[in-house]
């Protein structure tokens, strides 16, 4: 009789994992099948394009710096090592952890206070300031910059007239401004988001557990703020590394960014493997950056 | 600190939100050390506004806020000796369970060794142990309710706040929080304000209630002077079930029914006052013949028109004609007679159950 009872519940036991699995199954394979369209896409516009700059990183460079596929080689890779390409990459990896952080600190103020308006109409309004730039094509922006920040525009005039600053077009300066330009909403709307969401009676009753206000902030509201800190980051980071157009509209040629550089590889250089290179190598450490980033970023802040 | 100082002192305190919005309207109100106390009323009236007050999360329009005699003006919540449980507990949902209920001593720079001690012996208070590194999201709707009043207590406030604590919690469990709290209330002796909208729960745990109406303070008493004597009709129809018979007084202790009746009650208008007879459905018996009624009570005659079971008790509808008509509520045991509607049944009540309201 014992015998029976314990027998019992064990087969049921194992009938029931089978069916669990089974459903698991189905979910996965529909998820798949929604899925079809994006990974296609993906394939078709970016696993593929990656493929071949790989590919072609490898290559070797004829007479005319035609790439050839023939003489496999790692000539490309071999020159990452160049004291030019060092400086090129710390001059950028400088001017994008700087341009996150101009824009981070800037952002967050900024969405903080758009954020915290009581008015959803107010909040709403501001958004589309943010927003409004964007309806207008970002290369002619970028040149509105540089008439403002040549010899005769209003920028240069005013740094003129009060004596702080002259003419800034060329330099690196000029390049930080028209990034933070560029960048900063990328870094307003996902902090906006974030701080938004906050459940602020979660602030007031850290103030009430003796929390001074800055410390409220510090031990709560940042905290919590820490998706869009990290979306924000990651979205102002990794173009602002790669950027070209501002660079190379409003920087001189002694600010030479990896962007700008790559694109001289692929065109006036006429040296593919070596942009090839240059590019994956990029890809490589920006991929590794980000990795890294969510890891620290899940314990720290 | 002299005897007569109430931990809580609220002197005219009004509070306005814009131009239209009156949610406290000059409340007078005095806590003493030791005291649960709770603020009872609708959806609205003002509770939590009242609360907040206090805690320092907003402050009055009008009025002064004094705790241990102390003027609050306008000092910000983190210097109050004061801590809230929060409607919807608050907690932090980044932190563990430990480092939650520390917030309150490290913020204070209270010594590493003493937060730990302190939040263990509050974790075992209130009957977390072993849950320390769980994050809120990780617990049920009732230990995230201990959590949050472990976070408060262990910080011994003189003034522990609580708004609705147990609002989210299901009945039974309900019921358990309520004889816990008042328990911890009474072992670690500081002063409780509790806000609730339920009458019942307000009576079972406090020593004082305060009832709350459009923002005014309507009655402050004992919890047995709350439902035994109600002073206004607001009250009298929030607090418990009660039954309203219009009348008017004829002397000191009797009142006669609109139906012409004349029954003896406490009275304390003059003759001549239109008054509402108010009774307690439980107070009251039913009858079938007047003989049966013991001597000396009040009898009126009437019929049966509802009727209605709840279980451990039946509840009568009682049609007086002209006089109207009240409920009675019986005890659902053999020996009480079952009524039917239709039956013709004679009411009886003692005459201190019945009170004249002036409108
Ligand atoms: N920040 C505010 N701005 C405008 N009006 C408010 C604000 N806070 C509260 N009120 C209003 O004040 C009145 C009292 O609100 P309060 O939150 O104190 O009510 P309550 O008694 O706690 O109600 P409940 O039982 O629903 O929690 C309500 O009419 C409410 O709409
Ligand atoms: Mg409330």
């Amino acid at each position: 009789m014992t015998l029976t009872d314990e027998r019992k519940p064990s087969e049921e036991e194992a009938a029931n994992p089978e069916l669990e699995r089974g459903a698991e199954r189905r979910e996965a394979w529909r998820g798949f099948l929604h899925a079809v369209p994006a990974y296609a896409y993906l394939i078709v516009f970016f696993v593929l394009p990656l493929v071949i700059v790989f590919v072609f990183s490898f290559a070797s460079r004829g007479r005319t710096g035609r790439p050839l596929l023939e003489d496999w080689n790692v000539d490309g890779w071999a020159r990452l090592t160049d004291p030019l390409v060092r400086t090129i990459v710390g001059r950028s990896l400088l001017v994008a952890v700087m341009n996150t952080v101009f824009c981070l600190v800037i952002g967050y103020a900024f969405a903080y206070w758009i954020a915290t308006r009581r008015k959803q109409s107010t909040r709403t309004l501001l958004l589309i300031l943010v927003l409004i730039p964007f309806w207008s094509n970002f290369l002619v922006r970028t040149y509105a910059w540089r008439m403002l920040l040549d010899s005769d525009g209003y920028i240069t005039q005013l740094g003129e007239f009060t004596g702080l600053w002259g003419r800034t077009l060329f330099t690196l300066p000029a390049v930080f401004l028209g990034l933070l330009y560029g960048y900063l909403p990328f870094m307003v709307l996902p902090l906006y988001a974030a701080i938004e969401r906050i459940d602020w009676s979660l602030v007031e009753a850290g103030r009430d557990l003796y929390a001074s206000g800055v410390k409220a902030f510090l031990r709560i509201t940042l905290p919590l703020s820490r998706p869009g800190i990290i979306a924000g980051s990651i979205l102002v980071f990794v173009p602002s590394l790669g950027a070209y157009v501002t660079p190379d509209i409003l920087g001189g040629a002694k600010t030479t960014l990896l962007g700008n550089f790559i694109v001289t590889q692929f065109g006036a250089a006429r040296n593919w493997p070596f942009g090839s290179a240059l590019s994956g190598a990029i890809l490589i450490v920006m991929l590794l950056a980000t990795i890294l980033y969510f890891r620290t970023g899940g314990r720290t802040v | 600190m002299t005897a007569s100082t109430a931990a809580v002192g609220i002197h005219g305190v009004t509070k306005r939100f814009g131009e239209d919005v009156v949610a406290v309207d000059d409340i007078d109100l005095e806590i003493q050390d030791g005291e649960f106390f709770s603020l009872l009323g609708p959806s609205g009236c003002g509770k939590t506004t009242t609360l907040r007050m206090i805690a320092g999360l907003e402050y009055p329009t009008a009025g002064s806020i004094r705790i241990f005699g102390e003027e609050m003006g306008l000092r910000p919540p983190n210097k109050r000796p004061i801590n809230t449980v929060f409607q919807s507990y608050a907690l932090f949902p980044h932190m563990n369970v430990e480092d939650n209920i520390g917030f309150g001593l490290r913020m204070q720079k209270v010594e590493k060794a003493e937060v730990s001690s302190r939040v263990g012996e509050a974790i075992d208070l209130v009957r977390l142990t072993g849950l320390n590194s769980r994050r809120p999201g990780e617990l049920s709707g009732g230990q995230q309710q201990r959590v949050a009043l472990a976070r408060a207590l262990v910080n011994r406030p003189k003034v522990l706040l609580l708004d609705e604590p147990l609002g989210a919690l299901d009945l039974k469990l309900r019921q358990t929080m309520q004889l816990e709290l008042k328990d911890i209330q009474s072992n670690v002796g500081i002063t409780f304000v509790y806000v609730t909208h339920d009458q019942e729960e307000a009576l079972t745990m406090s020593d004082r209630i305060g009832v709350m109406n459009h923002g005014q303070l309507v009655q402050v008493g004992r919890s047995e002077d709350i439902y035994e004597f109600p002073s206004n009709m607001f009250v009298a129809g929030f607090v418990g079930e009660m039954s309203f018979l219009p009348g008017e007084v004829v002397e000191t202790g009797s009142v006669r029914l609109a139906g012409g009746e004349v029954v003896r009650a406490r009275t304390d208008s003059s003759p001549g006052t239109s008054i509402t007879l108010i009774l307690r459905p439980e107070k009251l018996h039913l009858y079938g013949e007047v003989s049966e009624v013991p001597p000396g009570r009040n009898v009126l005659n009437g019929s049966v028109s509802r009727r209605t079971f709840y279980g451990n008790s039946l509840s009568y509808e009682v049609e007086l004609g002209a006089s109207g008509s009240f409920d009675v509520q019986v005890e659902n045991v053999p020996s009480q007679t079952r009524w039917d509607v239709g039956d013709k049944v004679v009411i009886d009540f003692h005459h201190e159950a019945a009170s004249a309201l002036a409108e």
